[in-house]
């Protein structure tokens, strides 16, 4: 079983201008002293059409992590918007926070992210060239979407008997239905079983 | 009878594996499949048991869900005192669950059902050895043992007092093993797998018992689980499915003669799961009639892939009652209130059932007192004796195995806190906050974390540890609060305090798991290769570094031991060194007069006739083997420090002889010239007593022990006096010069020049070694003698520089080698948990002389964990049978005793059955006297049977060798009686 468990996930900050940084204050929970430290990253997924848009905004390691209860606030700076396809850049898009040992990633925290115009006459007419200035980002704090997977805690190298991966919650939310078919696929790895969306 | 079928009891429709009522009756688990991993969820009994409560929306129905186990959960049991939940999954795990001192509800974050968990249940050990499913888990009585079977045809026996400890691997099966039951007398654990056989192993050897397999041989591997049961009497063993005439049954198997006549006929497909009523039941008295004695019955629940249940009395020929279509899809578990009563039954398709009987239909339940009254009738002893000792589950049949057991538990409890339970294991509530409110903390988490840069540039957080394993102190509140915008408060100097605190914190906890998951010591290695790391953050973040820190103890330690061990060592041989140099002149002197008497016997040997003389024959002889070896001028030796010899002639010199009381002798040479003679004075005093005598020649060496004084002289000869100054026979002429002399009660050892070792024994005039060569020992190496003795018993001992160590046999006339420095399996035995603190005078003999200091450094090297532990135990009997084998060449009964105590304790530490068996039938002897047995009844004049005596103890000590103890105890008093 996984030796480190999240615990809470607190989205900081939000809502909160388009350019302002992310801040996930993060509660997790190790059994054993990790000998290795945690890789945390968090990925905004520019474009719900194709994984190559994804930026990853910032990835940091998390240690010395002893047995017990912790916790701390990853910030990452908002997305480089030149790199987001203009037709993406208003509406409803993904952000996630993975958490990787050894190289494996274990756990993957996704939320949906509304990035909308607060002036309501941007947001009737919007201009072609989005307007970042004025985009306000609501993180979906209260519905995230927590994908675990098997991996190998241990040094030894033995190969991973189970690697298949486990499903995620089969009820958990459904994408906006005022956006069908824009909500990105979370699964950025062919094997992730997140394509139930 | 009452029938409910609680819809809200459900995994989300996924099938429910196992059910088990808690032992205080107020909640059960259920186990099974979850929506992305195995699912175990504890449930309040209360709602099932009144309609009201179920009502009552103030009353939580799910009290705790655990999504650990990676997948389908089989089997979930709870320990008998109730404080343990143990499951055992699909991911071939085994975990153990412990409530948490908690206090509030909280959440599985990111879990769809927003259900908070009422009760916090936390995993404190996963128990890893299968290497499949893990189908069924069973406690043994009074929680000694944990029990788990799986797909891999094993079955793990875990120590339930020392998780993850394995007792033992019943291996046997060749199928899936899918059912454990314990005796409830202790006796047994059962087990029924997919090989068509049910097979008993005998708890006190972990050896099979028995193994039917006759109603099993037409049953097909269909069912899920085969969860068999014992009744609550010991009497009847139910099995699952079981074929009789093509038709499935659950075979009733008698404890008595292991006998399959009856069975549990009417279910139409295989049975999966049987369950005993906890209780024993006696008809229920009538109003009025006149109370007669009716035979107390068992009552058991039946349940099968027929998804139909039956509930049976053993003192009914048919059912009590039978439930069809109570499920959708097999049953696949049953548990019972513990009072009797209620039962709830689990099936494949999502739900669970509950029956509520009433005492009309099942009877009056016996009460604990009669029911161990029925055990006492059977078994001959209350299983209650074991329950107040709680010693183990098994019975005690001896009351003297019993006294030793409950002093091994006496002397276990005051050292025993760390190893009792698995509680122990996880670290207890730490709340490392100082107080602080974790809201504050919260404020100023992303101000105050520290946060650095690795060497290669990414940002490296310390996260901010706000409780140590499993606290309970810890607000659950903040998982559903609202996030606090950093930085609207400040609360300053709180990170520093913090961080210090958790560094301490990590040690502790790298102290426990070094302790308790041995496994974990190889994560050293990847520790190293972070060492750059670490030493790059420890400047950032002064917390950090107690890590490496601390991890780098166990080898510090380990240098420093070695290093103080290896310096006495190196003192020795320079003590040695010198000494060489200081006997340098006696040696070249010694060298010179070896050429001298050579020159002489050469003489004598143109004057002589040898073909006349015999005795001169015999000793050109002995010249020839020291020229040609020309080991003499080697062999010159140091003697003990305290008898220093002067082959050079000192003028005078006084030696300490060390006895009870301390005596002295002084030596005088050339006192004085009478005609042409030169007189030498030897002058002994104790304690205001002395006396001198005049011999003629210079005297070389001189010593003595509490019974006599031996002196050298230049001219060969060895002179030897009582302790009053008697000459008790005339000079010996020596063979050859001498290098070392003792002396040792009325025995004197000389070690002449010539390499040759020669014993007598004064009192009886008789030679016991007789110019014995050290050639055996010698040819081959370039070590000399660096140490020779006498004990006591007249044993010759003989210390080379190469540091073996010989004592010469008389007996056997063999040269026997008893310590080596060198020697790999003193390095590596480990005996040190056998040995007691009584045993340290015991050990203080010629054999420790000669070893002491090796054994410290064996001792030392057995801290390396790099030998795999069957190697370690091999090497460590090996060991300790030469000690006892050396102790017993050396005569020496004292450390004969000592290592045989310790033998002992190792054989049944380790559980060498037949080693012990011969052991105590030396000791014994035979019973009977006979002619023909060359049994001798003492041994080194210790007697054999007292020394059974106190060995018997030590074998009390492991129920496992109840049977052996018993045995030797009956024949031990049965002699004793004669």
């Amino acid at each position: 079983m996984a030796k480190v468990q999240v615990l809470n996930v607190s989205v900081l900050d939000n809502p909160s201008p388009f350019g302002n940084p992310f801040q996930f204050e993060i509660t997790f929970e190790c059994m054993e002293d990790l000998p290795e430290d945690l890789e945390w990253k968090i990925i905004y997924v520019g474009s719900a059409e194709s994984e190559e848009y994804d930026q990853v905004l910032d990835s940091v390691l998390v240690g010395p992590v002893p047995a017990g209860r912790h916790m701390f606030v990853f910030q990452a700076d908002a997305p480089n918007t030149g790199l987001i396809p203009e037709s993406d850049a208003v509406g409803v898009t993904v952000v996630l926070i993975t958490c990787t040992y050894r190289g494996q990633e274990f756990i993957r925290i996704g939320y949906y992210v509304n990035n909308e115009y607060t002036d309501p006459e941007l947001r009737e007419n919007p201009p072609v060239k989005p307007n970042y200035t004025q985009l306000q980002r609501n993180i979906l704090a209260s519905n995230p979407r927590v994908t675990r997977f098997h991996i190998n805690w241990e040094a030894t190298m033995e190969k991973m008997e189970d690697s298949e991966n486990v499903d995620p919650a089969p009820n958990a939310m459904l994408p906006p239905t005022s956006m069908p078919g824009k909500a990105p696929p979370f699964g950025l790895m062919p094997d992730n079983s997140m394509d139930c969306l | 009878m009452k029938l409910l079928k609680p819809s809200w009891v459900n995994h989300n429709g996924k099938p429910i594996f196992s059910v088990d009522i808690h032992p205080d009756g107020t909640k059960f688990a259920t186990g099974g499949q979850g929506e992305d991993s195995g699912k175990v969820v504890i449930w309040n009994m209360a709602p099932v048991l009144r309609e009201e409560d179920e009502k009552n929306e103030n009353i939580p129905k799910l009290l705790c869900q655990m999504d650990n186990h990676l997948a389908c959960v089989n089997c979930v049991r709870w320990s008998n005192n109730g404080l343990y939940l143990a499951s055992g999954g699909d991911d071939k795990l085994v975990m153990v669950w412990k409530r948490a001192a908690f206090i509030g509800p909280s959440t599985v974050f990111g879990s769809s059902s927003k259900l908070a968990n009422v009760e916090q249940w936390r995993c404190v050990m996963i128990l890893r050895n299968h290497t499949g499913d893990v189908m069924d888990v069973a406690w043994s009585p009074h929680d000694v043992w944990l029990a788990s079977c799986s797909v891999d045809n094993t079955i793990a026996i875990w120590n339930a007092r020392k998780f993850p400890e394995i007792v033992m691997t019943l291996k046997g099966h060749t199928g899936l093993v899918k059912g454990l039951t314990w005796d409830p007398v202790g006796k047994y654990i059962a087990s029924q797998a997919d090989d068509h056989s049910l097979k008993v192993w005998r708890t006190m050897d972990w050896q099979l018992e028995t193994n039917i397999t006759k109603p099993f041989s037409e049953c097909g591997g269909t069912t899920h689980v085969l969860r068999l049961s014992w009744s609550p009497d010991g009497q009847y063993l139910v099995s699952a499915h079981a074929m009789n005439n093509s038709g499935p049954t659950a075979q009733i198997i008698e404890r008595d003669g292991w006998k399959t006549n009856m069975d549990f006929v009417g279910h139409r497909k295989a049975v999966t799961v049987v369950k005993f009523n906890p209780k024993i039941f006696k008809k229920k008295q009538k109003n009025g009639s006149t109370p007669k004695p009716s035979c107390p019955y068992c009552c058991c629940a039946v349940g099968s892939k027929d998804r139909s249940l039956s509930v049976w009395l053993t003192s009914l020929k048919r059912p009590l009652v039978v439930i069809h279509d109570l499920f959708d899809k097999s049953i696949m578990d049953i548990t019972w209130t513990l009072n009797g009563l209620g039962l709830l039954v689990c099936s494949m398709d999502g739900t669970v059932a509950f029956l509520d009987f009433s005492q009309d239909e099942l009877g009056d339940p016996l009460n604990e007192e009669e029911k161990n009254a029925i055990h006492q009738n059977i078994y001959g002893k209350s299983l209650a004796i074991t329950m107040g000792s709680q010693l183990s589950s098994t019975i005690i049949d001896n009351p003297e195995m019993l006294k030793y057991q409950q002093e091994r538990q006496g002397n276990q409890n005051p050292n025993g806190a760390q190893a009792s339970g698995p509680e122990h294991q996880t670290p207890k509530l730490t709340n490392v906050l100082n107080g602080e409110s974790l809201e504050d903390i919260r404020k100023n988490l992303l101000k105050k974390q520290v946060e650095t840069r690795t060497a290669d540039g990414r940002r490296r957080i310390t996260p901010l540890c706000i409780a140590q394993l499993d606290t309970g102190d810890f607000s659950p509140a903040l998982f559903n609060s609202v996030p606090i915008l950093p930085g609207s408060s400040a609360s300053t100097q709180l990170t520093p305090q913090i961080s210090s605190d958790s560094s301490t914190a990590n040690s502790l906890v790298y102290m426990y798991v070094t302790s308790y998951f041995p496994a974990l010591s190889q994560p050293m290695e990847p520790m190293k290769a972070l060492d750059s790391r670490f030493t790059e953050r420890s400047k950032a973040t002064p917390g950090v570094t107690s890590v490496p820190l601390t991890i780098g103890i166990t080898p510090l330690d380990r240098v420093k031991d070695s290093s103080s061990v290896k310096e006495p060592k190196v003192k020795d041989e320079t003590s040695s060194d010198s000494e060489d140099k200081i006997m340098a002149k006696p040696l070249s002197m010694a060298k010179r007069k070896g050429e001298m008497e050579g020159a002489e016997v050469v003489e004598k040997r143109k004057k002589g006739r040898p073909r006349k003389d015999s005795f001169i024959r015999t000793h050109v002889m002995s010249v020839r083997i020291k020229d040609k070896t020309k080991e003499p001028s080697r062999l010159i030796t140091p003697v003990a420090v305290l008898k220093l010899p002067t082959p050079s002639i000192q003028k005078s010199f006084s030696t300490q002889v060390s006895t009870d009381a301390i005596a002295y002798l002084e030596v005088e040479n050339e006192v004085s010239v009478v005609s042409g003679a030169r007189l030498s004075q030897l002058k002994w005093s104790r304690d205001g007593r002395e006396w001198d005598t005049l011999l003629t020649s210079r005297i070389t060496i001189a010593t003595g022990s509490s019974d006599i004084v031996a002196v050298a002289c230049e001219d060969r000869t060895l002179s030897v006096f009582t302790t009053c100054g008697r000459r008790l026979i005339p000079s010996i002429m020596l063979p050859a010069p001498l290098a070392a002399l003792h002396c040792s009660g009325h025995f004197v050892m000389v070690l002449m020049a010539s390499a040759t070792l020669s014993v007598w024994d004064v009192q009886k005039q008789t030679a016991l070694v007789k110019n014995e060569s050290l050639n055996p020992i010698l040819s081959g190496t370039d070590a000399t003698v660096s140490q020779s003795f006498l004990t006591r018993q007249g044993v010759a001992v003989v210390s080379l520089s190469n540091g073996k160590t010989y004592c010469f046999n008389s007996s056997l006339e063999t040269w026997n080698l008893i310590a080596d420095k060198q020697d790999s399996l003193v390095q590596c035995a480990d005996f040190r948990n056998c040995v007691s603190s009584q045993d340290a005078l015991g050990s203080m003999g010629p054999l420790a002389l000669t070893q002491g200091r090796n054994l410290s450094a064996g001792r030392l090297a057995s801290r390396l964990s790099s030998t795999p532990h069957h190697l370690q135990q091999g090497m460590t009997l090996a060991f300790l049978e030469k000690q006892l084998a050396s102790a017993l060449i050396l005569l020496s009964a004292s450390e004969y005793r000592h290592w045989l105590l310790i033998y002992a304790r190792f054989l049944v530490n380790e559980g060498y059955e037949l080693r012990l068996r011969e052991l105590c039938q030396d000791l014994l002897g035979p019973v009977h006297k006979s002619s023909s047995s060359s049994w001798e009844p003492t041994v080194l004049g210790l007697r054999k049977r007292d020394l059974l005596t106190e060995v018997l103890p030590v074998i009390g000590q492991n129920l496992r060798f109840q049977r052996l103890f018993t045995e030797y105890q009956d024949q031990l008093e049965l002699l004793r009686l004669k």
